[in-house]
Parts: C-alpha cells; sequence; structure tokens
C-alpha cells in the first residue's frame, strides 16, 4: 500500500473539518475524490502533506509503510508526495522560472524540464514573472502541474487540476498527467470530472462533512452525482446506516 | 551659491532633524598613506556594483578617502559627457560653482555645514543635451584610513533631452571599524532628461553615514532614484529632497535594505511636486534581521494641478529584537491630486513558506528564496548586467542566512 489513511480526524482553528477519514491508495492507483464544497477535501489535502495549521487530533497516516503522521512536510516531500494546490499563494519576487530549475535540481533533467513547460504551453514570458503574481486562472493551474511534475513524486495530490482550465489547456494537462501516471499514484479531486476523460482512476470516494461516505465505481459514481447531486450521497450514507 | 562662513560655523554644532547626533571631532580629517587601488579595493567596490578592473574600458570615477584617485572616461563617451574632480569642474566653469548649494541648504545640519567649510573630493558629472547613454557611469567613494571623515560634493546634471545610468558605490576597507561618510549630492534633471542614479552602500558595523541628497526635476524629465544597502553600518540618516518643477516630470525613489547586527537607518525622502501632472513613486522595501532598527519616511506634497503620488513601505521583520518604523505622509494643496500610500510590516509569510516546503525546499532555503524576493529589484530598472551583479551582491549578503 503507497498510501494509508486511517481514522483521521482535523481540526483547523478549533473547528474539527476531518471527522475520522479512511483511505487506501495502492502502487500504481488513481483514486478520485468528490465532495460538495466545505466538504474538507482540501483540508485532507494540507493534513496528508503535514501543514502545520493542521493539528491533528486522531489517526495515522502511512506512507510507502513508513508512519509519516509526526514527519514534518518537507520529509514527507522527500519521501516522494507532490501536490497540486487549489489556491497557491503568490509569491513576490520569485521568478518561476527560478522556483521551477530549483524545484527540478536533483529530480528531473533540465532538458526534460524545458520540454515539458513546451508541452504543456509555459511560455518563457510566464517563466520571467513572479510566481503567481497575476497569473490567470488556468496559468496558476498549468505552473502548478508543471511544478509537481518538475518534483517527479511518487504519489500525486491534484486538488482540482481542471478547474477554470479550457478544452485545449485540459488537453495539455490530461496528456501530460495521464503520462507520468502511468507507473505513479495519484489521488484527484475534481467537480466534474473533466481531467478524468485522461486519467483512468480505478476508485472514487466521496466526501461529505469531513467523511468519507461512500467508495466505489468512478464512473458509476460521477454519473449519479451529475445526475442527482451528492443529495444521492446523503441517501446512501442513510442507507448505509441503518 | 555664496556661502556664508560666520553661518557656518555656527551650523557645525546643529544637530540633524532625523537620526542620532553624531559628535565630529571624533573622527579624524586626515587620511593615513598614499592611496592605491589595492586588492582589497577591488573586491570590496565589486560589492558596491563597481568593477575596478574594467576602469580602463568603462567611465570610472574613484576616490579614495580625500583624493580624487582615478578618472577615465570611456573613449566611445568622449564629448557626450564630462566626468572630473568637483574642484576642477569649478575652476573650469563659473556656472558650476552657482550650482553648489542650490538644492540642499549647507546650513541645514552640521554635516552640510561641516562639508562647506572641509569638504574634499567628489565629481562633477554632466550628460550633453540629447546624448543616449546605455552603459552605466561608474563612480567609487572608498573610505580606507580609520576614523576618517570623508566629506564629498557630487553635482550631476543631465542636460535637456540626455539620458543616462549612473552607479555610485560607497564602502568602505573591510578593517576599518569606524568613520563617518558625509556626501551632498546635488542632482539637476533637465527638460525631457531622463536619469537613473543607483547608489549602492556597503560598511561596516561601526559606521556612521550621513548622505544629502537635492534633486531637481524640470519638465516631461524624469529621475529613478534607486538606493541599496545591505549587511551593517553604525547609524544612517538620509532624507534626499527633490523638486519636481517642471510639467510631467516624474520621480521614482526605490530603496532596498538588508540590515543586521545593531545597525540604525533612518531612511526617507520628499519630494515637492510644484508644476503640474507630477508622478512620484516612493517605494522602500526593507529587511531587519538581528538588532538592526529601521525608520522609513516618505513624504509628498502636492502644489501643481493632477499630481500623482504614492508610498508603498513594506517591513519585513526577521527577529524580535529588530525594529521597523513606517512614517508616509501626504500633503495636498490641489483638488485634482491623488495621493496614496501603503505601509506593511510582518514577518514572512507562512502560506509562502509552507508552499515552498511543499515543494520539496527545506524551510531555510525556502525563508532565503522569501527575503531574497522581498529585496525585488525590478522597480530599480537596472540594466541586465548591473542587476545580475547586485543580485550576486544581495545573496553574498544573505549567505549564512
Ligand atoms: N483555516 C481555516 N479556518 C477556518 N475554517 C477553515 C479553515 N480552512 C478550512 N476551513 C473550513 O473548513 C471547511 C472545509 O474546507 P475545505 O477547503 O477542506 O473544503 P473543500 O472540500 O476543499 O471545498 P471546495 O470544494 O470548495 O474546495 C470549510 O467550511 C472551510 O471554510
Ligand atoms: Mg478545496
Amino acid at each position: 500500500m503507497l498510501l494509508r489513511v486511517e481514522n483521521l480526524h482535523v481540526e483547523v482553528g478549533g473547528k474539527l473539518l476531518l471527522k475520522g477519514v479512511d483511505m487506501e491508495i495502492g502502487e500504481g492507483e488513481t483514486h478520485v475524490l468528490f465532495g460538495p464544497n466545505g466538504s474538507g477535501k482540501s483540508s485532507l489535502v494540507m493534513a496528508l502533506i503535514g501543514h502545520p495549521g493542521y493539528r491533528l487530533i486522531d489517526g495515522r497516516i502511512f506512507f510507502k509503510g513508513v508512519d509519516i503522521t509526526e514527519k514534518p512536510i518537507d520529509e514527507r516531500i522527500r519521501m516522494g508526495m507532490g501536490v497540486v494546490f487549489q489556491n497557491p499563494p503568490r509569491l513576490y519576487g520569485v521568478k518561476l522560472r527560478e522556483l521551477i530549475n530549483r524545484v527540478a535540481r536533483d529530480r528531473t533533467r533540465e532538458d526534460g524540464v524545458l520540454m515539458m513547460l513546451d508541452r504543456l504551453n509555459i511560455s518563457e514570458e510566464l517563466l520571467e514573472r513572479y510566481v503567481n503574481v497575476g497569473f490567470s486562472g488556468g496559468e496558476v493551474k498549468r505552473c502548478e502541474i508543471a511544478q509537481v511534475l518538475a518534483m517527479n513524486p511518487d504519489l500525486l495530490i491534484l486538488d482540482e487540476p481542471d478547474s477554470g482550465v479550457d478544452v485545449e489547456n485540459l488537453e495539455l494537462i490530461g496528456k501530460e498527467l495521464a503520462k507520468i501516471l502511468e507507473d505513479r499514484s495519484a489521488l484527484v479531486i475534481t467537480h466534474h470530472g473533466y481531467i478524468l476523460r485522461y486519467l483512468k482512476p480505478s476508485k472514487a470516494h466521496v466526501m461529505l462533512q469531513g467523511r468519507i461516505v461512500c467508495d466505489g465505481d468512478p464512473d458509476h459514481i460521477l454519473n449519479q452525482i451529475m445526475r442527482e447531486g451528492y443529495r444521492w450521497c446523503e441517501r446512501c450514507r442513510l442507507m448505509r446506516k441503518s | 551659491m555664496q556661502v556664508d562662513e560666520e553661518e557656518l560655523r555656527k551650523a557645525l554644532n546643529k544637530p540633524a532633524t532625523y537620526g542620532r547626533d553624531l559628535d565630529l571631532s571624533q573622527y579624524s580629517t586626515r587620511a593615513v598613506g598614499e592611496p592605491e587601488v589595492v586588492k582589497e579595493v577591488i573586491e570590496r567596490s565589486f560589492e558596491v556594483g563597481v568593477d575596478l578592473r574594467k576602469r580602463d574600458s568603462l567611465t570610472t570615477f574613484l576616490q579614495i578617502d580625500h583624493r580624487a584617485l582615478y578618472k577615465s572616461i570611456q573613449r566611445r563617451l568622449e564629448g557626450d559627457i564630462e566626468l572630473m574632480p568637483i574642484e576642477e569642474a569649478v575652476k573650469r566653469y563659473e556656472w558650476v560653482r552657482e550650482l553648489l548649494w542650490r538644492l540642499r541648504s549647507p546650513y541645514e545640519d552640521k554635516y552640510t555645514a561641516f562639508n562647506a567649510l572641509h569638504g574634499s573630493g567628489g565629481y562633477f558629472l554632466r550628460i550633453l543635451e540629447d546624448r543616449k547613454m546605455h552603459i552605466p557611469i561608474q563612480a567609487c567613494f572608498f573610505m580606507f584610513s580609520p576614523g576618517i571623515i570623508q566629506s564629498v560634493h557630487n553635482i550631476i546634471v543631465a542636460d535637456p533631452g540626455s539620458e543616462a545610468q549612473i552607479l555610485t558605490g560607497c564602502t568602505t576597507h573591510p578593517k576599518i571599524s569606524r568613520g563617518l561618510h558625509v556626501g551632498v549630492t546635488e542632482i539637476y534633471v533637465r527638460s525631457g532628461a531622463k536619469l537613473n542614479y543607483t547608489m549602492i552602500h556597503k560598511w561596516n558595523p561601526g559606521f556612521d553615514v550621513r548622505p544629502r541628497t537635492g534633486i531637481l526635476v524640470e519638465d516631461d524629465a524624469a529621475l529613478l532614484h534607486n538606493y541599496i544597502a545591505l549587511g551593517y553600518v553604525g547609524s544612517f540618516q538620509s532624507y534626499p529632497t527633490a523638486r519636481l518643477l517642471g510639467e510631467n516630470s516624474k520621480i521614482a525613489m526605490n530603496n532596498i535594505v538588508y540590515l543586521q547586527g545593531s545597525s540604525e537607518m533612518d531612511l526617507g525622502g520628499e519630494v515637492i511636486m510644484e508644476g503640474d501632472g507630477g508622478r512620484v513613486e516612493l517605494l522602500t522595501n526593507a529587511v531587519a534581521a538581528e538588532d538592526a532598527r529601521i525608520i522609513s519616511r516618505g513624504r509628498i506634497v502636492c502644489e501643481g494641478e493632477d499630481g500623482r503620488g504614492h508610498i508603498s513601505c513594506r517591513g519585513l521583520m526577521l527577529s524580535d529584537s529588530a525594529e521597523i518604523s513606517a512614517i508616509p505622509c501626504l500633503v495636498s494643496r490641489k483638488m485634482s491630486s491623488e495621493l496614496t500610500h501603503e505601509a506593511a510590516i510582518g514577518r514572512i509569510a507562512e502560506d509562502q513558506l509552507f508552499y515552498l516546503m511543499a515543494r520539496g525546499i527545506s524551510r531555510e532555503e525556502a525563508e532565503s528564496l522569501i527575503v531574497r524576493g522581498f529585496l525585488d529589484l525590478s522597480p530599480m530598472k537596472l540594466p541586465d548586467h548591473l542587476e545580475k551583479g547586485v543580485r550576486k551582491i544581495i545573496d553574498m549578503a544573505l549567505e549564512g542566512f
């Protein structure tokens, strides 16, 4: 098992956001996580990589068989996690080129990075700009993905890589991710599932109010959510409880 | 301008409005030995952006202690500019004398008074009408003798329609622990001229520095005034004053400061828009480490129509025993003016730190990336090679941070 999350309880600012999350992702598997706004998906991402503001109340996280619950963020990243953030911060004064080079160091060859940037349609002009400062929504996503690809991780955690991305750029992103995911694992968060046209997840999870309430076939679950919204999951949860 | 010696002597006891008061009798006026361009001079000058190894091919002025030691004009620029020690210029041109103490009063405080009475050296630089220069002209003031006062007077005249880049580096021998640098600089930017003036300082912990800068900008002329200080200083106080005299005169003052140890800096700037359509931007990014104390002042006065002015002061605190104060001030005397300011002081933003660490960058390296980013050079619009050089200097100063 590449990632195992057990009974995860996480609190932010005194508020319990994750209330007992369990999840397992095996080697080479891609999983998708659905859930309404505010259900706790991004909080799970933050807890997985060890954001100090997300306080672990209970539960454990294992990565590559190692208990990483107490490990600091940089160590988890070094072990092979990589994240595309939903809302990355702006970095004034730090050029995108500088950051990508720094991130790729020791992990990806320079010519490989250059070709990847080219395939993702990241221009020289963008590389000279400060990270996320004045970037369009789609540019932010492509740059997030470029950084994660440059990191070359074993587990990619993608928090809405497809939101705000136009059709053509979705194809660029989708193909790049599909290629790297041939021999990696991923946890993908998506609302409308556009990116799933390119990635073939083996399993889906649904999160409601800080709990995983459903695991199952990605196509089936997405279809149901698209048709009936999350009411369907609510009902499903009630059924399971009884 | 004629100066009144009696008044000057009285002013010798007058403390400056801002900054720690210094006892001038504690410094020596005598230079020891014959200055030479030795290895330390070359290396240290390089840290303030002046490349003395290229002094024969670049337009260069070098003063060590009281002596103007070296002066060269790039062959291609002969006939485009004039560069000489100030004493020589005053002898050669009657009108240069008239430009002295026009933009700054010699009776302002003990430092200007001392300069007017006992100052020695400085350069006169004139860029002739409509000449456009793209390679920087470099000047270096170097302090070599322990405990000395270096007190220089510079005059810069950018004639109508001219364009130039000027780099002035001020520094001291690395082994000297005390001294006072007083630099009076008067900058005349004539109609339609564009000047980019950059000053880089690197001092030692016990050094005191009191620059006095006066600026005049005429119609459609623009001055970019950049100041960079890195590392240590005893006490530093400066408050350049600028008059935007003409129509559509423009000035931007950018300060980038990184101070450590128990350095004290009181850095300011005042611009008065007298003409119509003036544009002013005062920008300070200051980083205070260890026990450093930084005060950043900015004042914009708008007297002409349609003036626009903005003050931005950002402070980054790297230690609990450091201190940063931001004191912006806006004065408007016209309904058509628009003046704004923003000031923000804080520590390294946690979300940025976390983001970089989530890219596999260690905390230390992430902090250093953010601090480097904070010392952003882009508003200074330096020529590429100079920007690269300054970046290297910043990296050197931040080493071990
Ligand atoms: N630092 C915080 N302080 C207070 N509340 C927070 C904080 N971070 C998250 N929350 C709250 O926790 C809940 C879950 O947020 P989270 O970002 O995990 O949701 P999400 O499932 O990713 O939603 P979306 O689909 O909108 O991205 C939200 O109600 C959010 O407002
Ligand atoms: Mg989210």
